[in-house]
């Protein structure tokens, strides 16, 4: 691991047609990229999901993956709080290294 | 800081819904971010009055309150009855007296705001920055709607000289302008997220274009439109908003209630036992669930009128071999040609979301720009154009058409010259005079002349590129679910896969009229694209390992169905292989004769259109006085999943979405389950969509479309300022005080087994959300045989059982 940079990874998972506020506060929070994952199926808060809507984008569940320096993160993190606050929609933060540091600063 | 504001902002306009551009209406729910809760929490009804006349008239019976009565409030069942006057009145006839003898309608009053100052010159703002063809452009437009409002807003002279000195020292970008004007209007903290609602409900209309705009478009975004709008208030100096929660209307006691009751069912005096007996049932249904019974009532009596219809069906009607087969869009409109098609044995009809499970980015030949020929749930992937071998051709129709282009683009920008205006008088005018009397006179000769002018360009053979655009295996996949979808498992030797759109002339909302699941435009790019892809060889032998066999006898053609005129027209006729052009020949012939039939049909209902021939019935389309071309979609009151048996030879008056669908071609429920995600919910947009513009016409509609003035194809504004119309306009819903559209919840009817239907809600929140909370209804039986259950959040009841007449 000493040869890898720790960064900070976040998860959000939420109706897609909620996504585009996740990616805009993702972005304005500085962060290089981030990874979508539409059509994510599971049993949450809300009952259980099925990632199987064909010609549904809209009311699938979406996942967001970004990962970014963790002076960046605390921001981000306590913006995401306030959106998934009282909504549908769940966050996980990790501890994650990466080898290419440059990609995410 | 920034960043927690942007968040607040995202919270604040959670339950915006999107708004379309005109150019391309698509309808939706506009409480759709409201379907988490219960229909009778976030929506309205008609007034009492209009139940009322119903009642009278009979269009809403004692029979239709009891049934729904009992179908909202189960506990009804376990209430008891009580002795009034010379009888025993049971837990439910007295709720549903209660209903049509006391006022207790319990709708809460319509919020109002008055436009302020910030409103008005908002909208002269977002208007000026967004229009797509002004006059004049908007200065810096390119630097974003903030630093281009920022750099001019301090010349504008509707603003007080002072507001001007305040706004020359503004910062950099949005997000720190709202955070510097919610700290000088001193919006504690807490109070972000209210008063950023509060500002976004002030115009709805901009609001939900604003939201559409970002996620389509980039070139604006809410943050950016709230900056605007919060800093004007702190430059003018005028308070953040109060609250706007409007006062409920107090409500009787459920003694008042009791005792109002018992003097209407008898003269003696009640004891106090048996007020308080009333009094404990007439607790079960609070004022506020008044309305919404009635309601319920109200469609009910549509239910059972239909259900009663389609009992009547034959199941053995169509034992003769098809000669052709026509899938048609879901559409209401659908049903009425589809019904008229089938007068002939040898047709049968199947129904399918219009984008025929192709979506696409279409762009015509040498295209400047493209539509997203797809639902609007989903983001255009693939892009899809046309090519020619008959390159000659192609050259002197794209020369012609440029010139033709040249020539437009021309006379506009000379309008738009200050002293131009009067040369073109003098060198146009005379052929625009001429040109507007003709329009204005004699709508067909002028459509006759426009015809000729486009007979000038060449028409060119083309074929759709399918097959560049999707990979074999997704084109393959795409064509085994739209056969499942539909059901079609036998071939005959032509299917008609005809898409649809609608033709009329000086109207805004042209697009409302086109095809919904191909994103408001005409389908039959997606119709060629769909053909292609199931006369593709190389499809069908893959299609034949999944147990569809094609035979090689069988050609699927592209069609589009006007629903002006009614008329099929077979589009690519140059790739019809001589074998059947026959069969082309004899389906063309049929559906004339059907399409006269319909336009009769229709021409009943045409507001003005009784006496008129069906020439001039066709002919709106072509006038530009016309408000009524067509009905649209008006009327659509049910979706029906199943067979086309379960409604062939029925007259379902074109209110009904068709979706063809067979349990036996979808072994593990996949199809029925993207009917039930994607069609179903399509539908559901439009119904509500026609549902609210009907109830609440100032607040979810737009306003009658003689006031309407353009901004670019983005939408209107009622009169020359203040906020974008949403919803559809009054002539889609009325006809001055009489209705067209009557306000009914969309029913649902389903035919396939009842386990797989509850798997599928159970595992699709949005399935969940519309079924459990009463945003639409569900009916269902196993198989034509087998009797109708209704579904509810506790499972299925017998329709039976609650249509019983005490």
């Amino acid at each position: 691991m000493d040869s890898l940079t720790k960064m900070i990874r976040i998860e959000i998972v939420i109706p897609g047609r909620e996504a585009a506020s996740v990616r805009d506060l993702i972005t304005s929070a500085g962060a290089t990229g981030y990874t979508s994952v539409s059509g994510v199926s599971g049993l949450g808060h809300h009952g259980p999901h099925s990632g199987a809507l064909l010609f549904n984008d809209y009311d699938t569940l979406t996942m967001l993956i970004t990962v970014l320096p963790p002076e960046k993160a605390l921001a981000l993190i306590n913006a995401l709080r306030q959106l998934l606050e009282g909504g549908p929609g769940v966050m996980f933060v990790a501890d994650t290294y990466v080898s290419r540091p440059e990609y995410f600063a | 800081m920034n960043l927690e504001i942007r968040a607040a902002v995202a919270r604040a306009t959670r339950s915006v819904i999107p708004l379309w551009p005109l150019s391309s209406f698509i309808a939706v729910n506009p409480l759709g971010a409201q379907e988490s809760e219960d229909f009778d929490q976030a929506a309205t009804t008609r007034p009492r009055t209009a139940f009322l006349a119903d009642y009278r008239s009979a269009r809403i019976t004692d029979r239709d309150l009891l049934v729904a009565a009992r179908q909202r409030m189960p506990e009804l069942a376990g209430a008891g009855s009580v002795c009034l006057g010379e009888r025993e009145w049971t837990a439910a006839e007295l709720v549903t007296t209660e209903l049509v003898h006391a006022d207790h309608h319990g709708t809460p009053p319509t919020p109002t705001g008055q436009p302020d100052l910030v409103d008005d010159l908002v909208s002269i703002w977002i208007a000026a920055y967004l229009d797509p063809h002004p006059l004049w452009p908007m200065p810096q437009r390119e630097r974003g709607p903030w630093a281009a409002w920022t750099a001019l807003v301090r010349y504008d002279p509707r603003l007080p000289a002072v507001a001007r000195r305040r706004l020359r020292d503004l910062p950099g970008t949005p997000d720190a302008g709202l955070a510097r004007a919610l700290a000088l209007l001193g919006v504690p903290a807490g109070d972000t997220e209210t008063i950023l609602r509060r500002e976004t409900q002030r115009l709805p209309g901009w609001a939900a274009h604003i939201k559409w705009r970002s996620d389509r478009v980039g070139d604006i975004d809410v943050t950016s439109y709230l900056a605007i709008r919060l800093t004007l208030r702190w430059a003018l100096d005028l308070p953040v908003l109060s609250s706007m929660a409007t006062p409920q209307p107090e409500s009787a006691t459920v003694w008042d209630r009791a005792q109002a009751l018992t003097a209407v069912l008898t003269d003696a005096p009640a004891s106090g036992e048996t007020l308080a007996q009333v009094a404990r049932i007439l607790g079960l249904h609070s004022p506020q669930a008044h309305a919404f019974t009635w309601q319920a009532a109200y469609e009910e009596h549509y239910r059972r009128q239909l259900l009663l219809s389609l009992d009547n069906t034959n199941t053995n009607t169509n034992t003769v071999k098809p000669s052709a087969q026509v899938v048609m869009c879901i559409d209401v409109r659908s049903e009425g040609i589809r019904r008229h098609l089938e007068a002939d044995p040898t047709i049968e009809t199947y129904g399918f979301a219009g984008f025929f499970g192709i979506p696409i980015r279409f762009a015509h030949y040498e295209a400047r720009g493209s539509i997203d020929a797809l639902p609007a749930l989903l983001s255009a992937r693939h892009s899809v154009t046309e090519t020619t071998t008959d390159l000659p051709r192609s050259r002197r129709r794209t020369r012609a058409l440029r010139l033709r282009d040249a020539f437009a683009a021309g006379v506009h920008a000379s309008e738009s010259v200050p002293a131009a205006p009067f040369a073109l008088a003098e060198t146009l005018g005379w052929f625009h005079g001429a040109g507007t009397l003709l329009r204005t006179l004699w709508p067909s000769a002028a459509h006759a002349v426009t015809r000729l002018h486009h007979r000038s360009t060449p028409a060119l053979a083309t074929r759709v590129t399918v097959a560049d655009a999707f990979p074999l295996d997704e084109r393959v996949a795409l064509a085994e679910t739209g056969l499942r979808m539909m059901g079609l498992d036998a071939f005959a030797p032509l299917i008609v896969l005809a898409a649809h759109g609608s033709t009329s002339s000086n109207n805004m909302y042209q697009s409302a009229l086109d095809c919904g699941a191909c994103g408001g435009n005409p389908g039959a790019a997606n119709a060629r694209a769909a053909a292609a892809n199931f006369n593709d060889p190389e499809v069908r032998r893959l299609l034949a390992d999944r147990g569809f066999s094609i035979p090689d006898t069988s050609y699927f053609v592209a069609a589009e169905h006007n629903t002006m005129s009614d008329r099929i027209d077979i589009v690519d006729q140059h790739l019809i292989p001589d074998s059947h052009t026959t069969a082309v020949q004899n389906f063309r012939g049929g559906q004339s004769v059907a399409a006269d039939l319909l336009v009769s049909e229709r021409a009943a209902q045409l507001p003005g259109a009784r006496r008129h021939s069906l020439t001039r019935v066709r002919q709106r389309a072509h006038d530009w006085a016309e408000v009524y071309p067509e009905l649209g979609l008006a009327g659509n009151s049910a979706m029906i999943i199943g067979p086309r048996d379960m409604t062939r030879g029925v007259d379902l008056q074109r209110r009904v979405f068709l979706h063809s669908y067979r349990p036996e071609c979808d072994p593990d429920g996949s199809a029925l389950e993207t009917i039930m995600t994607a069609p179903l919910v399509v539908a559901q947009w439009i119904n509500h969509q026609y549902y609210f513009s009907a109830v609440d016409q100032d607040r979810w509609g737009a306003g009658t479309k003689t006031v309407h003035n353009a901004i670019g194809t983005m939408g209107v504004l009622s009169g020359q300022t203040g906020d974008l119309q949403a919803g559809l306009p009054l002539q889609s819903i009325a006809v001055g005080d009489r209705a067209l559209h009557e306000p009914l919840r969309l029913s649902v009817l389903i035919q396939a087994p009842l386990d797989r239907i509850g798997t599928i809600i159970s595992r699709n929140q949005v399935l969940r959300h519309l079924f459990d909370n009463n945003w639409i209804t569900l009916t269902a039986r196993n198989d034509q045989t087998s009797a109708w259950f209704r579904y509810s959040a506790y499972g299925w009841t017998s329709a039976s059982h609650l249509d019983t007449t005490p």
